[in-house]
């Protein structure tokens, strides 16, 4: 175990009990003793995987946005739908509250995460400094409470079973990459811990 | 108010609440990234309980009106949430009438049940085990978004079927009430703080 100047004195998130946290190693995580909340964690290059997987993610989120997501056929008629349409079609049918929180949830948000995870974690990994980093800090754990694509993935799939009966529907290129979207950013996320980010942040930008 | 001996509240230490950095209190402004420093959430009993009641009125139009309108042939036919799930029932597809039905009609009330139980366990001057709380609020955190899925459909459909002319799907007002319950539960776990409900167990060294 490393000596006294590694320990982190905090408190746990969820009862407030002082807690002074050793360094852990990667792999390991630290439990709050009377509650049992996860206080840190490190994964596994924890950042370097962040970075990978948000790269990765912004690619499929591009074909996501430029292919079509479903298309339907019935008696002859075909009619394409892509992913951004899910929301402008309801801005046409005159209702732009239910349309604007469609297009934040499943577009919006969730590319402002990645790209502002790639922002962040760009510097942090080649060990650049930037008096930027702790604004970006806070927006990334913001935005990553009102990112639902995984909730959205669920949503098409329920869809597809409701028109079954009444037309054809094929899945497009765009659906399975944004399928590939939602698990690369649940990926990166995960290799992001709230302490240990907030380290890094801290020795970079000082 | 005093706090039990063992909590950084006692001491006048307040957790970063965005990047969990521990503090004196009277800074006002967390050290490493500027966020407003507290003891406890911000009037978090209150601002839970009025988006709790803010939820509880809107699930009421969520409910008795419809969510989407299918336009056959000119014939109009709107249904509920409810109605979704028995017209899938009708059709067969139970998996997805368990998903929607457990998505969009248990969910919202566990949600909203186990919310008002922990606020009502927040004003009690002897609260319920803060161990049990604190799972309850842990699982009202992970179910949260889930209930979105009901918008997303009505937004895929409406989008997919929009050009086929034969049938039109048309949102319902009960989709942006819906979405509004899901967003002020959200808010409200948001605002509700679990360490007020461990702040009442009896400090041995008091």
């Amino acid at each position: 175990m490393s000596g006294s100047q590694h320990i982190t004195h905090t408190a746990c998130e969820e009862c407030d009990l002082l807690i002074d946290v050793p360094e852990i190693q990667e792999g390991e995580r630290a439990l709050c003793p009377r509650c049992g909340h996860t206080l840190t964690q490190r994964p596994r290059q924890g950042f370097e995987r962040a970075l990978a997987f948000a790269i990765a993610g912004c690619v499929f989120f591009v074909i996501a946005l430029a292919y079509p997501f479903l298309t339907l056929s019935s008696g002859g008629i075909e009619n394409v739908m892509t992913l951004p349409e899910a929301s402008i079609a309801i801005y046409r049918e005159q209702d732009p509250i239910l349309a604007v929180i469609v297009f934040v949830c499943i577009i919006a948000l969730p590319i402002a995460l990645l790209a502002t995870v790639i922002a962040l974690v760009t510097p942090l990994v080649l060990q650049r400094r930037a008096q930027w980093l702790p604004r970006l800090g806070k927006l990334m754990f913001k935005l990553n409470e009102w990112a639902m694509v995984e909730v959205f993935v669920i949503g098409t799939i329920v869809s597809l079973v409701k028109i079954a009966k009444l037309a054809k529907v094929e899945l497009g290129l765009s659906f399975l990459a944004y399928i590939l979207f939602a698990v690369c950013l649940t990926a990166a996320i995960s290799g992001l811990d709230r302490m240990q980010v907030w380290k890094e942040i801290e020795a970079a930008s000082a | 108010m005093s706090y039990p001996g063992n909590t950084a509240a006692a001491r006048g230490l307040a957790l970063c609440h965005v990047c969990h950095r521990l503090d004196p209190a009277e800074l006002h402004e967390c050290s490493r990234c500027g966020s407003a420093l507290h003891l406890r959430k911000a009037d978090s009993l209150q601002r839970a309980l009025a988006l709790l009641f803010t939820a509880v009125i809107l699930y009421i139009p969520a409910n008795v009106l419809p969510i989407m309108t299918t336009l056959q042939l000119g014939k109009g036919e709107p249904s509920t949430i409810l109605g979704g799930v028995v017209l899938l029932i009708k059709l067969g597809s139970y998996p997805i009438a368990g998903v929607i039905f457990i998505a969009s009609v248990m969910v919202p009330i566990a949600k909203l049940i186990a919310l008002f139980y922990l606020v009502w366990n927040g004003y009690r001057s002897e609260p319920a085990s803060p161990a049990q709380c604190t799972q309850i609020y842990r699982l009202t955190e992970l179910i949260g978004k889930w209930s979105m899925v009901d918008v997303f459909v009505v937004a895929i459909l409406v989008a997919l079927i929009h050009l086929t002319g034969l049938l039109v799907i048309l949102p319902g007002p009960a989709a942006v009430a819906f979405a509004g319950v899901v967003v002020s539960t959200m808010l409200a776990a948001n605002s509700f703080d679990t360490r007020l409900i461990w702040d009442r167990i009896k400090d041995n060294n008091d």
